[in-house]
């Protein structure tokens, strides 16, 4: 006899996933497929709700799947990236007669996030981030243009040669300690750790960082952020990207508290050349997608000072403090970052909207922007707001995070660090404020257009977001506090 | 009974194999035929593993992930496909438009 009152805290996972199958089943049958994208709307609404009142703190399926303010707090940045983005394609994919896929695709990659963040276990983690990927290379080749597919299938490529890595790495794992649990293997691995557990951490590591775009497993990001159609774009790098994070945080802190200190001195390194790589090559893009994606990169690797100050943390007096601020200030990036990425790449998709019209092909060079404060203005504005909370100017989400995290590396004794990382934000500047002359300087180059309605709430409701998080940021902040706790030892 | 080493030298020739033709080949069946060999040796791992163990996960996990690559093989070519169709080559270095 199942009780299902006992599984209340799955109940989101639960509904997408049958939302999913109505929408791919009922697909089959209904003419107009203009209906699926208000269903999946309701649906992500009410399973974001059911997120944020969960009652946390229980283990499912076997001591395989935990419910506790970490995972929420992953849970609903993913839920709130997904429902954005599907606000935003019901202007896009009105019509098209393939809506019902993409919007069951689109769910079930959402659920494939949250089974990640939740899981404690390798084998949930390995088939929750599967799921995932699977949708989104689906996803990725949407609209099945010439770029959409070689983005897609560079994509295709990277990600299962990284999940292959990462399962590699799972497999040694499992064969030293003998469990897939993460907790357990963390508690073997600390009192024996030889090379070979070294070599599995490295595989895990490298598979991980692929997703997480970190340098040097970036090289798939720019081309199929570029390649894939916007609003998917937007779901790559704001969910599918801080998937990676939310396995990283399960996984990559055992690996820390194995190696103890010596090691963090790599992922330092790793976290500061991918930063500084990420900020510099886009200076020199001209395709605004591609600048989008190496500042993707570059903040990819702000966030992953969270790691190193955790492994930095370990010999101070206050470390346990340290540490939960590090891990509290790559989470409120991370959901800063998402929100602001999937806003500019929903900006960019309405500027394709309107160079394709104009019968011209490459809707995303910096020209297109031109004079945009005049074409578009709702658009324009709200790219602007994103631009600045991109780059960290005070009051918004992305200068909350920055603030947070750089303060506790600052505190864990890597002041190089924190200044590394502050002179990159101000170089990141240099680009986006380009983008910000473009659009407002220069002399617009068409008429006045319609802004869609559907990419413009998005856009609205994104830059409330991120305006909100930055003027009112102390319930964000103890909501990260608390996901933070999480992953310290009791 | 073989000993466990033997699997795992095994298990890393394929991964080897696999990771070389990754990096080496341009064909797109080709490229599919080494994340298969990646993927299955991490296979031959858990199972050997498992065989000392008093638990199934690794026969679990394995099962999981063969069920997990033969969906990844039906996404991976329904794209191969696509492509084949708009550029009449699964060769990738004629596919490369989007670059720095």
């Amino acid at each position: 006899m199942v009780d299902l009152a006992h599984y209340a805290p799955l109940y989101a996972e639960g509904l997408l996933t049958a939302l999913a199958m109505l929408i791919l089943f009922a697909g089959l049958f209904m003419k107009s497929k203009s209906m699926m994208g208000y269903v999946s709307l309701v649906g992500l609404a009410l399973s974001l709700f059911l997120v944020l009142t969960a009652k946390t703190g229980s283990i499912f399926f076997f001591d395989t799947v935990s419910v506790d303010p970490l995972s929420q707090f992953f849970k609903a940045t993913f839920i709130v990236v997904s429902l954005l983005v599907v606000i935003a394609s019901l202007s896009r994919y009105k019509e098209s007669a393939g809506g019902d896929e993409f919007y069951a695709l689109l769910l079930l990659a959402t659920v494939g996030m949250m089974v990640v963040s939740s899981s404690i276990d390798l084998i949930t983690l390995f088939v929750g981030f599967e799921l995932a990927s699977l949708s989104t290379y689906a996803l990725a080749a949407f609209d099945k243009s010439r770029r959409n597919l070689e983005a897609a299938m560079k994509y295709f490529i990277f990600g299962s040669a990284s999940s292959a890595l990462m399962l590699f790495g799972f497999s040694l794992l499992y064969g030293m300690t003998g469990t897939t649990r993460i907790s357990e293997i963390a508690t073997t691995l600390t009192a024996n750790l030889g090379p070979a557990s070294l070599i599995a951490l490295i595989f895990v590591i490298a598979g991980f960082a692929f997703k997480m775009a970190l340098v040097p497993f970036h090289m798939w990001a720019p081309d199929t952020y570029e390649g894939a159609p916007s609003l998917v774009s937007a779901l790559l790098a704001a969910g599918s990207k801080k998937m990676g994070f939310a396995a990283a945080f399960r996984v990559i802190f055992v690996a820390m508290v194995a190696l103890r200190v010596e090691w963090y001195l790599a992922f330092a390194i790793l976290a500061a050349i991918t930063m500084t790589l990420g900020n510099i090559v886009a200076i020199w893009q001209n395709n605004v997608r591609r600048i989008f994606a190496y500042s993707s990169v570059a903040q990819a690797g702000y966030i992953a000072i969270a790691f190193v100050v955790v492994g930095a943390a370990g010999t101070l007096p206050n470390s346990a403090y340290v540490a939960q601020t590090g891990i509290a200030g790559g989470l409120l990036l991370i959901l800063g970052h998402a929100l602001m990425k999937t806003g500019a790449f929903i900006a960019t998709a309405v500027v394709a909207y309107m160079v394709l019209r104009e019968g011209k092909t490459d809707p995303d060079d910096i020209s297109s922007y031109a004079g945009l404060s005049k074409r578009a203005p709702i658009t324009a504005f709200c790219l602007l707001i994103f631009m600045f909370a991109l780059a960290g100017i005070p009051p918004t989400a992305g200068y909350i995070g920055k603030f947070v995290l750089f303060g506790s590396a600052i505190n864990a004794g890597l002041v190089w660090l924190a200044v590394l990382a502050i002179i990159n934000s101000a170089i990141s500047l240099y680009y986006y404020l380009r983008i910000i002359m473009y659009m407002y300087l220069r002399p617009a180059t068409g008429p006045k257009i319609v802004e869609p309605k559907g990419y413009v709430a998005a856009l609205v409701l994104t830059t409330i977001g991120v305006i909100w998080i930055g003027v009112n940021p102390q319930p964000f902040i103890d909501y990260a506090m608390q996901a933070a706790a999480v992953l310290l030892p009791h | 009974m073989i000993p466990v080493e033997l699997y795992i030298l095994l298990s890393s020739v394929m991964f080897t194999l696999g990771l070389y033709g990754l990096v080496t080949q341009r064909n797109g069946i080709k490229l599919m035929m080494c994340i298969e060999l990646l993927l299955n040796s991490a296979n031959i791992n858990l199972v050997a593993f498992s065989a000392n163990q008093p638990n199934a996960n690794g026969q679990v996990f394995a099962l999981f992930s063969i069920a997990l690559a033969a969906a990844e093989a039906g996404v991976g070519f329904a794209i191969l496909i696509s492509l084949y169709r708009l550029y009449g080559t699964i060769d990738l270095d004629n596919i490369n438009a989007l670059r720095w």
